[in-house]
């Protein structure tokens, strides 16, 4: 069965840059999502497999999502961030609060694909 | 060389401007014509020598970390005459027309990149010793006129327009910050008299005197101003009538008791005063204006040479 | 509107200047040893006669450093960088100085043009462009002659692009404001970059 995706971030263009970057077995079921609280309602009501995550969003970030997913031992999708905020503080932040792996934006097709090839999902 | 090339080296030999090329462990690599002659050294003896020891004048701590900034960042960096008059003890092309002794100077720091790595950093230097002057020249000026705009030519102390500008901005800080302040206004009993008895230059000494004692009594943060022809103001921040009344009972009987010299003369004169608080509820300053002007009618109409306090 | 920007336009804008940032902020954060606050950055089209107002508002801004930038394809301006009074004890730390080793003042102007030329650069790299800078230069460091200084300024446009990016550094608790400001014939310049890189994706 092909693996459920959402998209979570503020921006058009990064969301697309992410949808491009997706081999055509993740391109099947795809949800976008443009904050936090949309992200966090989408995991309510449908199964996802693999979040892409931005972190700084309007209403709730993405430190605030996996806070909340951690809280509530909402585990069962990997998470994957993508964000501009580098700095390695914030990398290991949001690595401590369970996302599978850290990702510079703009997003690059191999090293995205990487990621998905060491958690399982290619 | 390319033809090119020896063109650009040329070049860069004939700009009226310092170009000097440092490894990333700040030693010399090449400098231009311009530098190799002000700096008085010969580029051949001292290439792969330190910058430091080639200019000992340099602030090593300084120079180190804005060096590290541009390889580390991969930014340029610059260094203005403004902050920094020179970094590089240079002769310059105007030592008999400029007072300064060495070149002022702006410099650019830049990062040179081979192979995608920082390598070298190329450091500019401009002579702006022209700039430099020009500008100190015009800053004087600048200062002088904006002093003398603020100031009555007379008594030297400040004139009427900048002392109300005074009280405006007074008056602001005291309603925001809840805090008390008062006027003083006095004018000089029977000046007309005394100019028709000693002429006019008499009328002037008496203003010059009486400007100065006043100037003695008061504190640092009291602004003190002509208000008109022989009418005089005082700004008192931070005090209460009580403190004002203090203050006004002292000038009118130091200004009373003080002879005054004029071609042998000894002028006595005296003054009216007026004494105002600002009141909670007045929301312009000029009502505290008309408050001691008030105050200093009914001195006068009371017989002069005392204070009365607004009530 | 020529100059206006369009919702894809305003939103590729928005994400090359906060991945800009992100960089900027993770190279400052190296090279001066602390961690960067990120904001997101507010855009917006800013009119001759309300950029004074736009810029001084309710805070007091004691002291701003303009400097200028240009680059291939006419994409050019001028990044003002404003600061509160209370802040400029720390720059000297903040910058690994010995605070006597410098004025307050070249304090101010050193770490402008490394907040101003760190992040360009990396804007610019985004849009396989290269920046030149002009030196830095101090407007204005006294109390409330800001908007003294704009008001004697007769401007040559009639409207800007105005991006303001928050700089917060933990350590040191010091904060400043970056002002890009593009002025309206550069907008253009950048609409067409903005537009080759959306029909690319």
């Amino acid at each position: 069965m092909a693996s459920s995706v959402l998209i979570c971030d503020d921006s058009n263009m990064a969301r697309k840059q992410v949808i491009r970057s997706l081999p055509e077995e993740l391109s099947t079921d795809v949800t976008l999502a443009t904050n936090g609280l949309e992200a966090l309602e989408v995991l309510k009501n449908k199964h996802i497999d693999i979040m892409f995550l931005d972190l700084t969003m309007p209403e709730l970030d993405g430190v605030g999502v996996l806070q909340n997913l951690k809280d509530n031992n909402l585990t069962n999708c990997a998470i994957f961030v993508i964000s501009a905020d580098v700095q390695p503080e914030m990398q290991s932040k949001v690595l401590d609060l369970g996302a599978k792996a850290f990702l510079r934006k703009p997003v690059q097709v191999d090293v995205l694909i990487n990621h998905l090839q060491e958690h399982g999902f290619l | 060389m390319s033809g090119l090339e020896t063109y650009c080296a040329e070049i860069t030999d004939k700009l009226n401007c310092g170009i000097l090329l440092l490894d990333v462990d700040l030693k010399l690599v090449m400098w231009n014509q311009f530098l190799e002659v002000h700096a008085n050294k010969k580029l051949a003896e001292i290439a792969g020598q330190s910058i430091f020891s080639i200019f000992p004048e340099l602030p090593q701590r300084w120079f180190e970390r804005k060096i590290t900034s541009v390889v580390q960042l991969g930014t340029p960096s610059f260094c203005s005459w403004e902050q920094r008059h020179h970094l590089f003890e240079l002769p310059h092309t105007r030592p008999i027309t400029t007072g300064s002794e060495f070149m002022a100077q702006n410099c650019t720091f830049s990062p040179i990149k081979r192979n995608n790595k920082i390598e070298h950093i190329c450091i500019l230097i401009e002579d702006v010793t022209d700039v430099c002057y020009y500008q100190s020249m015009l800053k004087k000026t600048m200062n002088d006129l904006a002093l003398s705009n603020r100031i009555d030519g007379l008594t030297q102390i400040f004139n009427r327009k900048h002392w109300e500008d005074c009280l405006a901005q007074e008056f602001a800080k005291a309603r925001r910050h809840d805090h008390k302040i008062s006027l003083i206004m006095f004018d000089l009993d029977h000046f007309k008299l005394l100019n028709d008895k000693y002429g006019h230059q008499g009328g002037d000494r008496v203003l010059i005197d009486i400007a100065e004692n006043v100037t003695s009594m008061l504190r640092l943060g009291d602004i003190f101003g002509r208000y008109g022809g022989e009418e005089f103001a005082i700004i008192l921040p931070e005090t209460d009538i009580k403190g004002a009344s203090e203050l006004a009972d002292r000038l009118q009987k130091s200004i009373n008791q003080a002879d005054i010299i004029f071609q042998k003369n000894c002028i006595k004169t005296s003054v009216s005063i007026g004494v105002a608080e600002l009141d909670k509820a007045e929301s312009h300053y000029e009502s505290l204006i008309s408050k001691a002007d008030i105050a200093l009618y009914k001195a006068k109409s009371s017989g002069r040479n005392q204070f009365c306090v607004y009530e | 509107m020529p100059f206006s920007l369009d919702e894809d336009q305003l939103d590729c804008l928005q994400e090359l200047i906060n991945v800009a940032m992100g960089q900027a902020s993770d190279q400052l954060a190296r090279y001066l040893d602390t961690f960067v606050f990120l904001k997101v950055p507010n855009i917006e089209l800013v009119k001759a006669e309300e950029f004074s107002k736009s810029l001084t508002g309710d805070n007091q801004s004691t002291a701003v450093v303009s400097q200028g930038f240009f680059g291939y394809e006419g994409i050019r301006g001028e990044a003002l960088l404003v600061y509160q009074h209370k802040d400029s004890d720390h720059i000297a730390d903040l910058l690994g100085y010995d605070p006597d080793e410098l004025s307050d003042e070249e304090q101010l102007i050193d770490i402008s043009s490394i907040l101003t030329t760190t992040f360009l650069n990396v804007f610019a790299r985004q849009i396989d462009n290269q920046l030149s800078y002009n030196a830095p230069k101090l407007l204005t460091s006294e109390q409330d002659s800001m908007s003294e200084y704009l008001d004697h300024l007769s401007f040559s446009w009639d409207i800007a692009l105005k991006v303001n990016i928050t700089y917060q550094v933990t350590d040191y608790s010091f904060n400043c404001d970056m002002i890009l400001l593009i002025p309206e014939s550069a907008i253009i310049d950048i609409k067409t970059v903005i537009n080759r890189i959306l029909e690319a994706l």
